[in-house]
């Protein structure tokens, strides 16, 4: 409603501006027609006839009338209903607006200001609690990082001694497995030797039967073999 | 008249315009009388629909308004008279929307004529601001301080009292009002003539030659442009002098 009655006002303002304004903004008349006129209208006042016309004293006054169209009123003296239209408009204009239109304006400068200022210390505000929160997200990654380190150490640590003791187990069961291996290599060994000097025995006593085809008695046997196995194992 | 054998119309004709209403009155309306009445209307309805306008971001009409308060109290109150000025920017505001309004219709198509061009409003304002810069240092300064500080500045050898106490009167009660006035007047007429010379001119060029009209019409465009910086100016100096001039009763030291 407020808005449509601006509106009305302004549209009246143009309306009265350019319907009244018409005649008044056409330029001012001519200067022969200025002349003219004021000589019609001055006619007959001057008492003027075709037979005094030519007189040097009714001359002047028609040349009077004629400079008073050309020599326009001063300029710089203000005309009297201007100053009272421009001077009171401005007048009321101050008054109007100190009343109503500067506070209007201003109260929603303010308002703005007072929303912006308010909206700054609660952004404000929640800045701080962001940092606050952050500060405190970043302890408690600091603290996990730090734990999980810790962890991992600790993991480290244990897979170390994991490591050693695995080693140490291996190392002992790699030397007790040499050991076995050993010892099964002597055994086996032994048990060869053994096998093969039975079979070198017979062997050889067979041979030897072949040889010397006559039956030695077992001590000359014995003897015998043992020489040979020596012989052989020294070979 | 003939000038260069152009018609060119008296120069009474080009400011004094025709009654239209209560002729012989001293309420007659004239074109100028409809030029102030537009502006009184332009600078409350800029007003009035700017503050029925609420918003965080201000937009379109709420600019001008919002962008000429903070304008006058920026450029013009703190650069003159400080944070006490503060409470004059209401004045100040509407002094500089109606001088600039009244100045502007000098390139408004079918009006082209700015109302400053005619003494009234010039010197009646002159004369509002002559009283209220008296009022303020009377006000401020106590009536002999006042007389005292303006007449007698300090600082000036005493010998020199002869020469700038004078001065200093003529100056402070007598040529402030007067400048001011005349200065938008002058200013303002002065680009009135500018406009119809090359209007005139390019028209007249027109009609007998067409090519002529060339050189003239545009500088008449050049000149419309720069009639749109003065119509501003004018309004800013007007505006800033009579804070200069308060500031200067309130605060005597500066």
């Amino acid at each position: 409603m407020k808005k449509r009655l601006i509106f009305a006002s302004v549209l009246a303002g143009l309306i009265l501006t350019f319907g009244l304004g018409g005649n008044a903004m056409a330029a001012g008349e001519s200067l022969g027609k200025c002349s003219v006129d004021d000589y019609v209208e001055k006619y007959g006042e001057l008492g003027l006839t075709p037979e005094n016309i030519a007189q040097e004293e009714n001359i002047n006054a028609i040349g009077e009338i004629f400079d008073s169209c050309i020599e326009a009123p001063s300029p710089i003296i203000p005309e009297i209903n201007e100053v009272i239209w421009g001077g009171g408009a401005f007048v009321v204009l101050l008054a109007l607006m100190l009343w109503k239109g500067f506070p209007a304006v201003q109260k929603i400068m303010n308002e703005r200001s007072e929303k912006i200022a308010t909206d700054l210390d609660e952004a404000d505000k929640a800045k701080s609690e962001a940092q606050a929160v952050k500060s405190q997200y970043e302890a408690e990654l600091a603290d996990a990082k730090s734990a999980a380190a810790a962890v991992i150490e600790e993991a480290r640590q244990q897979a170390e001694v994991l490591r050693s003791d695995l080693q140490q187990r291996a190392e002992a069961e790699i030397a007790e497995m040499k050991e076995q291996a050993a010892a099964d290599i002597d055994t086996a060994r032994e048990r060869a030797m053994g096998d093969l000097q039975s079979e070198v025995s017979e062997i050889v006593v067979g041979a030897a039967e072949r040889v010397v085809e006559a039956n030695l008695d077992a001590e000359a046997q014995a003897r015998l073999i043992e020489n040979y196995i020596n012989q052989v194992g020294s070979n | 008249m003939k000038i260069l054998a152009l018609e060119f119309p008296p120069v009474s004709h080009l400011f004094e315009w025709p009654d239209f209403a209560f002729e012989g009155t001293p309420l007659a309306m004239n074109k100028t009388v409809l030029v102030y009445l537009f502006a009184f209307a332009l600078t409350l309805g800029l007003f009035l629909l700017a503050g029925s306008k609420k918003g965080l971001v201000p937009r379109g009409i709420s600019h001008v308004a919002e962008g000429g308060i903070n304008f006058v109290e920026d450029s013009i109150v703190a650069q003159t008279m400080g944070p006490d000025g503060k409470k004059y920017v209401p004045f100040l505001t509407t002094m500089f929307f109606f001088i600039f309004f009244s100045n502007i219709f000098e390139v408004i198509p079918f009006i082209q004529f700015p109302a400053n061009a005619r003494m009234a409003v010039p010197i009646a304002m002159a004369l509002m601001v002559w009283v209220i810069y008296n009022f303020l240092g009377v006000k401020n300064q106590g009536f002999f301080g006042y007389i005292k500080n303006s007449l007698f500045p300090p600082g000036v050898p005493k010998a020199l009292y002869i020469i700038v106490t004078p001065i200093e009167f003529f100056s402070v009660f007598i040529i402030r009002p007067l400048s001011l006035a005349i200065r938008l007047w002058a200013n303002m007429v002065a680009g009135h003539l500018l406009l119809v010379t090359f209007a005139v001119l390019s028209a007249t060029l027109w009609d007998s030659t067409y090519v002529g009209a060339v050189a003239p019409a545009a500088m008449l465009i050049l000149m419309t442009g720069f009639e749109i910086l003065v119509s501003f100016l004018q309004a800013f100096i007007f505006t800033i002098l009579t804070a200069v001039y308060m500031g200067g009763a309130i605060h005597p030291e500066h």
